[in-house]
């Protein structure tokens, strides 16, 4: 909906011939970067097919360059959430260029296989926007199990699950198995005089990426932008951001119940719904809001956003409401910087987001891309409320 | 003893499945004799791998009869249900109904795109939006290209279907192109002007109407009122709105709205048809008592 007059300035092989150049570019590599976020006017007004190719090529484009700590989190994104085989095999791919293993990376490579062995399909690199038409190139499977292989003793935490792979009738299909016995060769490793570091604590990457960002009350961006914006909840019911959002902290979510990506905002909203029961579970579900927000206001009107989060558990009353913005869908998706782009009104791509607001509505906490755990999300929620009881 | 008996219906499976296959890909029997074997065990191809590399032999081959290669699409769609069995050749699958996309018979072509469009399959969809920006790059008619590109709502394709409704090539594209808009809510407009036309067909009516509805449910309603006042409009029409105004419409006012009651009351009689008739008499006893 965002740049709503912008024109396509680029066509496609205008844009992989740019992606070609930043790649090229030792001292522009890092605009890479810039281009993996939803936002970018390039992905806007474009299919979401088109916005597979491009984001593909520039995920290949780090591929060859190497991926930065700041490119981590887009690579690792994709592994655990993205569906589409291009950018799944591409994600993968771009993991290898990380200038070293990690044993993080293991249960993301492993998700990645989970999701996309029963789609797996042949996979064209040579070009910009070629598909494959012979399966003898690679594929989203193989450049995880080769992946694997990359990872070596650092995917030693998953090694049982990778032997599974190799089980006749519930594993990889047979043409597959060179794959898995090299994976599982590069793991077990030659003997080694360094082993890996323990693995994290519960399972969050040790190194190269955040998924989460707080602020501290005095950097908090006031909410005055968006504070008369009006939202519609799931009843039909009017309510100003400000009416809503201020006075104790909120938990915000953003979907949309078009989403045909089961791993992204269906899920979201029915972590919402475990957090809601947390908070309830701790007392808490009249002191700490919750909202799920609609990215695409004019489709999903109130009765749609009502089944939508009532099928997936949802609490639904005054304090915690499923929204849609009445009139500021652009103020709003300005004000929390949103990762997501149009095609005229319907979402071409967005990341998983969830933001804690203060009591003054303020963003005080971001979960972005990796998937948050709600435990996490109500201790984060938790302390923003008790910042308000210690002042 | 019953173990046994599994054993032997498995075996005997497998030997039609094999003298299936054997007849399915022999060259030397004749077309109809090679599709009634395949019809006659459609999930014999994934019995094994070389089964089914027969099989996509035989669809991408044009020089086998087009009833044979019709028949082998048809038996690979069915065990790609078999998702676990059928992974191993999934791959060989995509390619070659990629690759038979552009085939030189029209139905197979069609068939194939609608294979690979109910997968999303982006190459699928770039070869049909290509084909409505330039008809010379067509591989299926307009109204076959909408309907395939509406399985993915994310598809870029409502700025030409808009085109499309503005000057349609037919009436089967305008009507496709319609169908494709239902979910593309700067298209309410569309289906108001539409659905307001007495003069557009009845079937483009009936799409606007549920169009409308469900994108702009309150504006529909007030459209759904006037149609039903509207003597002179189509029954089927009428009926339909008579409907969407019970099932969805403020229940207070509809009961209160005097000239709404009156009019549904004369549609409840004289020379409409038994069905809306029925209709009409529903509406009067949940809101005239």
């Amino acid at each position: 909906m965002r740049h709503a007059a912008a024109t396509r300035a680029l066509p496609e092989e205008a844009f992989a011939a740019h992606v070609d150049a930043l790649a090229a570019d030792p001292a522009r590599r890092g605009e890479l970067n810039a281009l993996l976020r939803e936002q970018h006017p390039h992905y806007d007004q474009r299919g979401a097919a088109t916005i597979v190719r491009m984001r593909g090529w520039v995920l290949l484009a780090l591929a060859r360059t190497g991926v930065s700590d700041a490119d981590l989190i887009f690579v690792l994104e994709e592994l655990e959430s993205g569906l589409d085989p291009y950018l799944v095999a591409a994600a993968a791919r771009a993991l290898r260029s990380y200038p070293s293993p990690n044993e993080t990376f293991a249960p993301f490579v492993m998700r990645a296989l989970t999701n996309i062995r029963y789609h797996d399909e042949p996979i064209s690199f040579e070009s910009y926007g070629e598909y494959a038409v012979a399966a003898t190139g690679t594929s989203p499977v193989r450049e995880l199990l080769a992946t694997l292989a990359w990872l070596g003793p650092h995917a030693a935490g998953v090694l049982d699950e990778v032997r599974l792979l190799r089980k006749q009738g519930s594993g990889l299909p047979a043409k597959f198995r060179a794959g898995i016995d090299r994976a599982i060769q590069a793991i077990r490793g030659p003997e080694r005089s360094d082993p890996p570091a323990a693995p994290a604590c519960c399972g969050a990457p040790a190194t190269g990426v955040e998924r989460t960002s707080s602020w501290p009350p005095d950097e908090r961006r006031s909410c005055a932008p968006v504070a008369s914006a009006v939202l519609q909840d799931h009843d039909g019911a009017t309510i100003t951001f400000k009416e809503f959002f201020t006075g104790q902290p909120a938990i915000v979510a953003f979907f949309y119940t078009r989403c045909d990506n089961p791993l992204k905002c269906s899920l979201t909203v029915t972590k919402l719904a475990r957090v809601q029961a947390l908070l309830q579970a701790q007392g808490l579900a009249g002191r700490i809001h919750t909202a799920a927000i609609t990215y695409d206001p004019a489709f999903d009107l109130p009765e749609r956003l009502r089944i939508y989060g009532k099928d997936r558990g949802v609490r639904l009353d005054a304090h915690h409401r499923m929204l849609r913005a009445a009139d500021a869908n652009d103020a709003l998706a300005e004000h929390f910087a949103l990762g997501v782009n149009f095609i005229e009104s319907l979402v071409n791509r967005h990341r998983i987001e969830l933001y804690i607001l203060d009591a003054q509505g303020r963003i005080a906490a971001s979960f972005e891309r990796i998937h948050w755990d709600e435990a996490d999300v109500v201790a984060r929620a938790m302390k923003i409320l008790d910042e308000r009881a210690a002042r | 003893m019953a173990k046994k008996q599994k054993t032997a219906k498995r075996t005997a499976n497998k030997v039609s499945y094999r003298a299936a296959m054997s007849v399915a890909t022999n060259e030397k029997k004749t077309a109809k004799q090679r599709v009634a074997a395949i019809a006659s065990a459609p999930l014999a191809v994934i019995e094994s791998d070389k089964d089914m590399q027969a099989m996509l032999a035989v669809l991408s081959d044009t020089g086998e009869p087009i009833a044979v290669r019709l028949a082998a699409l048809q038996a690979l769609q069915a065990a790609a249900f078999s998702v676990l069995a059928f992974a191993s050749n999934r791959g060989d699958y995509i390619a070659t109904l990629r690759k038979v996309a552009t085939d030189p018979d029209p139905e197979l072509r069609q068939r194939v795109l609608g294979a690979l469009m109910r997968d999303q399959d982006g190459f699928a969809q770039k070869k049909l939006l290509d084909g409505l920006k330039d008809p010379a790059k067509a591989l299926v008619p307009p109204e076959k290209a909408l309907q395939l590109l509406s399985y993915d709502i994310h598809a870029d394709a409502y700025k030409i279907a808009r085109e499309i409704v503005k000057e349609p090539p037919n009436d089967d594209a305008k009507r496709e192109a319609l169908r494709l808009l239902a979910a593309d809510t700067k298209a309410a407009p569309i289906f108001e002007k539409v659905l307001r036309d007495k003069k557009e067909l009845r079937e483009n009516r009936q799409i606007a109407a549920s169009a409308l509805h469900s994108l702009n449910p309150d504006k529909f309603q007030q459209y759904a009122r006037k149609i039903v006042l509207d003597k002179s409009d189509y029954d089927d029409i009428r009926a339909t709105s008579l409907v969407a105004l019970q099932q969805f419409g403020d229940d207070e006012a509809l009961g209160k709205d005097k000239a709404l009651l009156k009019s549904v009351k004369g549609f409840s009689g004289g020379k409409t048809q038994a069905k809306y008739k029925q209709t009409a008499k529903r509406f009067l006893s949940k809101f005239a008592g």
